[in-house]
């Protein structure tokens, strides 16, 4: 039913939901099964700060640690961002799709929009709160888990209020500038900064206080799971999403609406000025329209030297130093833990330089920055010039469709490659900082290998882009797989008897081999390359094989 | 070009799922000649044309464009082709002259002196981004795009949507010159007006199926009218039924409304002889009045 702008929009979003909230449930049923094989020793041995940290009350199962390790840290991550995504399309989406004018063709108000979008967002987000609520609650009735003392409604509360605030907070950016990128964008980067920065600064004791001026703190700095709701650090996320919200309705209303137009940027500043007329226009006319590849890469550059950035500075720079300053009670700590509950965080230890870098860059950080670069370009290459209309232009001209895919992987490989080579020179620049002595040849292997492991998803992403001609189901569809895998790597090992079939997933071939510690093995290296190749053959032979879409 | 033919199908079919937009399509486009493409919205225009440009496949049937298959030889007919598809959209955070540059490169250079002199005739401005641009100075940028390589096919998608009375006029002056060279142009369209004045032949598609192939000078010739007359009482329609060229009467109080294209003597003969006429209009048919008229027998239903 398409009574009005809210069930229109509810319609057109509740599928993304949907799927975000039944692979978390599977995977609470499947890590809760699996956390039961573990070995309960392990519960006995964890010192009381510890159970705490992780999130397991006295009491209760170990399996009821699937909580805080699927639902308060990759739950909330993935429900925030799908709120985010949605936030930032309610208005700058429209715009961009050029059907906010024809909307506002009807009698009703620019805020009437806005306040229909809002609703929309919060019943997605309380449908799939309710979702995680309900698999929270069977799941250890099915298995039978004793989960006494975890506050699951609570951890659901703020699940949910923290993917508002990052949903209206894409809203208002979109609202106030129509552009559905910086948006998202921005958002993701707050997120993405806010949850790091909650992970790293309470380990150094003279930074803690810094992180509650970061969001994510008052998601779980309270530790919803065991001590229930916080009612001030809600009313904290409460007052940033009425804040928000009302950006959102000033920034709608004041400023004109956008159609196809583009802003002015630096570049054609530059162009337009005399003196600097002909160097601009070899970097933004020529050079960019030389080719298929160099196009691609300048339609992508914010994002590359962006992510590029934050993975030099934030990923790779700043946590050398921080090592030093580790508590380091942490890392006795952290010595005595079972090398089995250490891999579910990450398979780094603190004890070493090494380990550390793997548990906060490389186990996570690493594979989203070159998985979500080389995805997105995959995922845009051949269906984003079908949905926007260019490609039976580009096609008009001798040029096979294999080329246009060979062209597009270029760009995609130059631009996991730039992510992966700043990395490096971050991880190598902070081991320098810290004197951490870190061998800088281990650095460039497992740095190598998760600019594959990016390139076999981006293939995927590619593949799927080529197969359908469909933007979101190439990019969804590619970061849904990797999440499945990287989950399964994550969880399969824990149980001794299915620890095998971890060999099935992408991700053990990244870090399996611990490359920060033993170097390069060329075996998974190779493994991933010919993936990845292999999805590229593929993506060739179903672009040949189709018809062109007419639309997105 | 050896060949006498531009465009060649035989039994050309596109099913998506259970539509057929495209049924068993036996067409030729001679060299040399401007082919106009008629048929009302959704007739499938567009579906022939992504066809023969291997955008999609056919369901059965073959094309062949310059003498090469369609999709074998792919690659070597965009050599030698010109595209403006419908509905153009184009990158917009490029310029004109980017977006021209961009094409040139994939095909491996163009003549810049001629490009501009085909901006100047279009008057066209490669300065500004395209996005910036309305969409009628748009489409000037998409003209030049197809024209610039001097193609020996020009496939061009309701090329004139969105370009003012002038432009359009230098457009179809630029299309006679192509065919003037030996060149080909096909043209597809849905005003029957641009088609007369600036085709040779014309294919007329309906529901999918070619109802009709005619030179341009055949079908004027059947230029059908809808004549309105106005009299001073009510009149009884039937004397016109019957008459010599006249088709579907309708009357309403003092007025009478009929599709004529025969000679107007004798309907004005009869007009006048028992009634007193005050007012007489005529106007060109459109396209679904001659489709109703003429085809009529013709009309597969699809």
């Amino acid at each position: 039913m398409l009574a009005n702008v809210f069930t229109k929009t509810t319609q057109d979003w509740w599928k993304g939901m949907t799927i975000a909230v039944a692979t978390l449930g599977a995977f609470f049923l499947f890590g809760m099964a699996v956390y039961r094989d573990i070995d309960l020793s392990i519960y006995d041995q964890m010192p009381e700060a510890l159970r705490t940290m992780f999130g397991i009350p006295a009491g209760a199962d170990v399996a009821s640690l699937a909580y805080g390790a699927i639902y308060s840290s990759y739950g909330a991550l993935t429900i925030a961002a799908v709120v985010l995504v949605l936030g930032a399309a309610s208005i700058a989406g429209e715009e961009r799709e050029g059907t906010l004018g024809l909307l506002l063709g009807n009698p009703r108000s620019r805020t009437y929009v806005l306040a229909s979008k809002a609703a929309a967002l919060v019943l997605i987000t309380v449908f799939g709160a309710l979702v995680l609520w309900v698999v929270g609650r069977i799941t250890p009735t099915l298995l039978g888990t004793d989960i006494t003392g975890i506050q699951v409604e609570a951890l659901i509360l703020h699940i949910a209020v923290n993917a508002l605030f990052y949903g209206f907070l894409a809203m208002a950016i979109g609202a106030w500038t129509g552009s559905r990128g910086l948006a998202s964008g921005v958002t993701a980067g707050v997120m993405a900064l806010s949850f790091v920065a909650v992970g790293l600064l309470p380990l150094v004791e003279s930074l803690e206080s810094l992180v509650k001026a970061f969001p994510w703190y008052y998601y779980n700095g309270s530790n919803p799971t065991l001590n229930g709701v916080d009612r001030g650090h809600l009313a904290v996320l409460f007052a940033g999403i009425a804040i928000f919200a009302a950006a959102a309705v000033i920034g709608v209303n004041r400023r004109d609406l956008k159609g196809q137009t583009v802003g002015v940027t630096m570049i054609d500043r530059l162009r337009a000025n005399p003196m600097t007329q002909n160097v601009a226009d070899r970097l933004a006319g020529s050079a960019r329209v030389s080719s298929i590849w160099t196009k691609t890469i300048s339609e992508h550059q914010a994002l590359v030297f962006i992510t590029a950035s934050l993975m030099f500075l934030v990923m790779g720079v700043m946590i050398g130093p921080m090592y030093n300053a580790l508590d380091e009670a942490l890392i006795s700590l952290t010595d005595s833990l079972p090398e089995s509950l250490l891999a579910l965080f990450g398979g780094g230890d603190f004890g070493t330089p090494e380990g550390w870098y793997q548990l906060e860059t490389f186990s996570l950080m690493a594979p989203i920055a070159t998985i979500a670069v080389a995805a997105i370009i995959g995922g845009r290459a051949v269906a984003g010039e079908e949905a926007n209309r260019t490609m039976g232009l580009l096609l008009a001209n001798p040029t096979r469709r294999s080329t246009v895919v060979y062209q597009k992987t270029i760009a995609m490989v130059l631009a996991a490659a730039t992510v992966g080579f700043a990395l490096f020179a971050g991880v190598v620049a902070g081991s320098l900082l810290g004197g951490l002595g870190m061998n800088v040849g281990n650095i460039a292997a497992a740095c190598l290998l998760a600019t594959l492991i990016g390139l076999a998803f981006g293939a995927l992403a590619l593949a799927l882009s080529a197969g359908t001609g469909r933007v979101a189901v190439a990019i969804y569809g590619a970061v849904a797989v990797a999440l499945v895998f990287y989950l399964l790597n994550a969880f399969i090992p824990l149980s001794a008897r299915i620890a095998g079939w971890a060999r099935v997933s992408p991700f053990y071939y990244y870090l399996g081999s611990d490359p920060l510690a033993n170097g390069m093995h060329w075996g998974h290296g190779a493994v991933l390359t010919v993936l990845a190749v292999v999805l590229i053959g593929l993506s060739v032979v179903l672009f040949q094989r189709r018809d062109l879409r007419q639309s997105g | 070009m050896t060949t006498t033919i531009a465009i060649h199908t035989e039994g050309l079919t596109k099913h998506y799922g259970d539509v057929k937009a495209l049924i068993d399509l036996d067409l030729d486009v001679r060299t040399g000649e401007v082919f106009g493409f008629l048929g009302p919205n959704g007739a499938g225009k567009t579906t022939m044309i992504r066809t023969i440009l291997d955008e999609i496949r056919p369901t059965a049937g073959r094309a062949s464009i310059l003498g090469m298959d369609s999709h074998e030889q792919s690659v070597e007919i965009r050599n030698h082709i010109g595209y403006l598809p419908g509905d153009l959209s184009m990158y917009p955070n490029l310029t004109g002259r980017d977006t021209l540059t961009y094409f040139a490169n994939l095909r491996g250079g163009v003549d810049w002196g001629y490009v501009d002199h085909l901006a100047e005739r279009l008057d066209a401005d490669l300065s500004k981004k395209v996005g910036d641009l309305s969409s009628g100075n748009r489409q000037k940028v998409g003209l030049i795009q197809a024209f610039m390589n001097r193609p020996d096919l020009l496939v061009m998608d309701e090329p004139s949507s969105g370009l003012d009375p002038l432009i359009q006029r230098e457009f179809q002056a630029m299309m006679r010159e192509v065919a003037g060279e030996g060149r080909t142009v096909f043209l597809s369209s849905h005003t029957l007006s641009e088609v007369q004045r600036v085709a040779d032949r014309v294919g007329i598609i309906r529901h999918g199926y070619l109802i009709a192939l005619e030179a341009v000078a055949a079908l004027r010739s059947k230029a059908i009218r809808r004549v309105d007359l106005f009299f001073d009482k009510d009149v009884d329609e039937t004397v016109f039924v019957g008459l010599p060229g006249v088709r579907d009467v309708e009357s309403q109080n003092h007025h009478v409304v009929l599709s004529f294209d025969g000679q107007m003597e004798t309907l004005l003969k009869v007009a006048t002889e028992r009634y007193s006429l005050i007012d007489i209009t005529t106007q060109e048919a459109d396209l679904e009045e001659i489709f109703l008229t003429y085809y009529r027998d013709s009309d597969v239903t699809a």
